[in-house]
């Protein structure tokens, strides 16, 4: 029943191409471009200074590593632009069935569970999408600042760094999921694609500051407050302490924390979802 | 007769309101069951339950041998409340598509099959944000039809349609029921409709079965032979306690065995007879007599 469900949300979701463009596209694309035009304007600007300053700007020079672009992918994969035009997705995916009435379509020729653990993972599968397109667009990136600035290219990659960057890939995919989890249970309980959308960005929004003004309330990074409140710091937490560039006062123990954080923020929501909607009346959508 | 679908004591209650109140009912496998009732009878109620998208407050339902909520037995059935919805963004084809995965039914050789049935084979590219009511209420019968179900529930499958589509609506439910074993149960407000193509009915009322048969057998209680004749004055004499004018014409409470040898003995009489045929009772007084709800003179005839 799963996987009919996977199916079915999957074969939907392909057929809505506005919604597919903006959560795996939209943001890739504008890092592409965006990339590219910064090292077009940046290089101009370098051609003028020197001009100005009387200087033959040459080609050539150190080449630019690819591989760099596996790190960007992984780490930045789950930025504020990439969480926000996720949440469209998540907002669709979960609250359309009530938006267009189509509960009562599915749900007696399927479990009520099954079914909505099928747009988790359809949701899943689009955020490793979007994911993958960062990716390339982090490597247009970098092929686009070798070509403007006429320097070579290499792939020097250190092999033994996979499993770290693996689970930097693992934590980004679950932060874009666990952002989207807040949205799944606001749609569940509210049955309203506006709240899906707006509920989770107000909430980010808020967690957001809070992060920023931690200090005028007297946390610190490394207390449990502030970990267990804040998945987005617990994942930047998380995300340092892979990459060996955690700093005092944060320890590979508040990691623990940061853990224990993000799971529960990612699947408490969906326990409160999957209760709630089973006990739902699905006659009034 | 095995029972497709069976209810004991079914009761839904919305805070002081009983919605269904300690329904017994058992709707036989094959031909088309009616459920009859007017606003708040608890028709949509006891189908939402069978459905499983509300919970009952109380007793037991089951569809197809199998609990509520039994995906198995429910992937046996198919059905329609109200007028259906879809993603506007998908066109008929698609709708049946996703259905049709969401139900676990491999490949989608069928769909063109169904569109064609309910109409739909020329607007099966058209996305359905374009669909009139009466469009979307087709679709929403295909999709019900995917699974090559033994039992549909459908709830007003005519509304919003027009004539033609009634009628043709009316022909595919007699189809699925005489040529295919489809068991057939459906809610209507068009009492005609119901009279024309149900096979038994079951009429609720404040949440309770109130009443329960063919509509054969329901609809010949209470008989009557009316005659067109002059003078009726003459007729009525001859019948006497068993007569009734109903303006020109004249009701004989008589049995059918009774009728050959009364129209012999008036024409005998020198009686002028210009008509005579049995009316029974149609479904529609049924219904306002068991309902006890007001009926409006333009709808009150007897035949």
């Amino acid at each position: 029943m799963l996987v009919d469900a996977i199916r079915a949300e999957g074969f939907r979701l392909s057929k809505n191409r506005t919604l597919m463009f903006l959560s795996v596209l939209f943001t890739p694309l504008l890092f592409a471009l965006g990339g590219v035009g910064y090292h077009v304007i940046s290089k101009s600007k370098g051609d003028e200074a020197a001009a100005a300053a009387g200087l033959a700007v040459t080609a050539g020079g150190e080449a630019v590593n690819l591989a760099e672009a596996l790190n960007m992918g992984a780490g930045a994969g789950a930025n504020g632009f990439i969480l926000v035009f996720m949440l469209i997705a998540a907002a669709t995916l979960y609250a359309g069935d009530y938006r267009w009435e189509t509960w009562r379509l599915i749900t007696p020729r399927n479990g009520r569970v099954a079914l909505l653990l099928g747009k988790l993972g359809v949701l899943k599968l689009l955020a490793l999408a979007a994911m993958v397109a960062f990716l390339i667009a982090s490597f247009i990136f970098f092929v686009s600042q070798a070509m403007v600035y006429q320097r070579p290219m290499s792939f020097s990659y250190d092999v033994s760094e996979t499993g770290s960057l693996a689970l930097i890939w693992l934590l980004s995919w679950t932060r874009i999921v666990q952002f989207a989890m807040i949205a799944l249970l606001t749609a569940v309980i509210s049955r309203s694609l506006l709240a899906a959308l707006f509920v989770p960005w107000a909430l980010g929004f808020a967690q957001s500051l809070l992060g920023q003004f931690m200090p005028l309330i007297g946390w610190e990074p490394q207390m449990w407050a502030p970990q267990l409140l804040l998945p987005g710091l617990a994942y930047d937490t998380l995300k340092a302490a892979v990459m060996g560039t955690i700093e005092a006062p944060l320890t590979i123990a508040t990691a623990w924390r940061s853990l224990i954080g993000l799971t529960l923020w990612t699947l408490v929501p969906l326990a409160l979802a999957i209760a709630w909607f089973k006990r739902q009346d699905l006659s009034k959508e | 007769m095995t029972a497709v679908i069976e209810t004991r004591g079914l009761t839904k209650t919305y805070g002081s309101v009983r919605a269904l109140d300690g329904l017994d009912l058992s709707i036989p496998r094959g031909g088309v069951y009616g459920v009859l009732g007017p606003n708040g009878a608890g028709k949509s109620t006891l189908f939402r339950i069978l459905l499983g998208l509300i919970r009952a407050t109380d007793g037991t339902a089951s569809v197809m041998g199998g609990g509520v909520g039994d995906v198995a037995a429910m992937r046996r059935m198919g059905s329609m409340i109200e007028t259906p919805r879809f993603p506007p963004y998908l066109n008929a084809r698609q709708v049946l598509e996703w259905l049709a995965r969401a139900q676990g039914i491999a490949g989608a050789a069928d769909i063109p099959r169904w569109l064609e049935r309910v109409g739909l084979a020329e607007a099966a590219d058209r996305r359905v944000r374009g669909f009139s009511v009466g469009m979307m209420q087709r679709l929403g019968v295909a999709a019900a039809l995917l699974s090559d179900p033994e039992l549909i529930i459908l709830d007003e499958p005519t509304s919003g349609m027009d004539p033609p589509g009634i009628q043709e609506m009316r022909a595919l439910i007699r189809a699925l029921a005489d040529h295919e074993g489809v068991t057939v149960v459906l809610a209507s407000h068009q009492l005609l409709e119901v009279q024309r193509v149900c096979d038994r009915v079951a009429i609720l009322n404040k949440g309770k079965l109130v009443r329960e048969g063919s509509v054969a057998e329901l609809t010949t209680v209470g008989e009557r032979l009316r005659l067109m004749v002059s003078p009726a004055a003459q007729v009525l004499e001859v019948l006497g306690a068993r007569g009734v004018a109903e303006g020109d014409a004249v009701l004989a409470d008589i049995k059918r065995d009774e009728g050959p040898a009364l129209i012999r003995s008036l024409a005998a009489a020198g009686v002028d007879i210009h008509e005579a045929r049995w009316v029974g009772t149609d479904l529609e007084s049924i219904f306002f007599t068991e309902t006890g709800a007001v009926q409006a003179p333009e709808t009150i005839h007897a035949g």
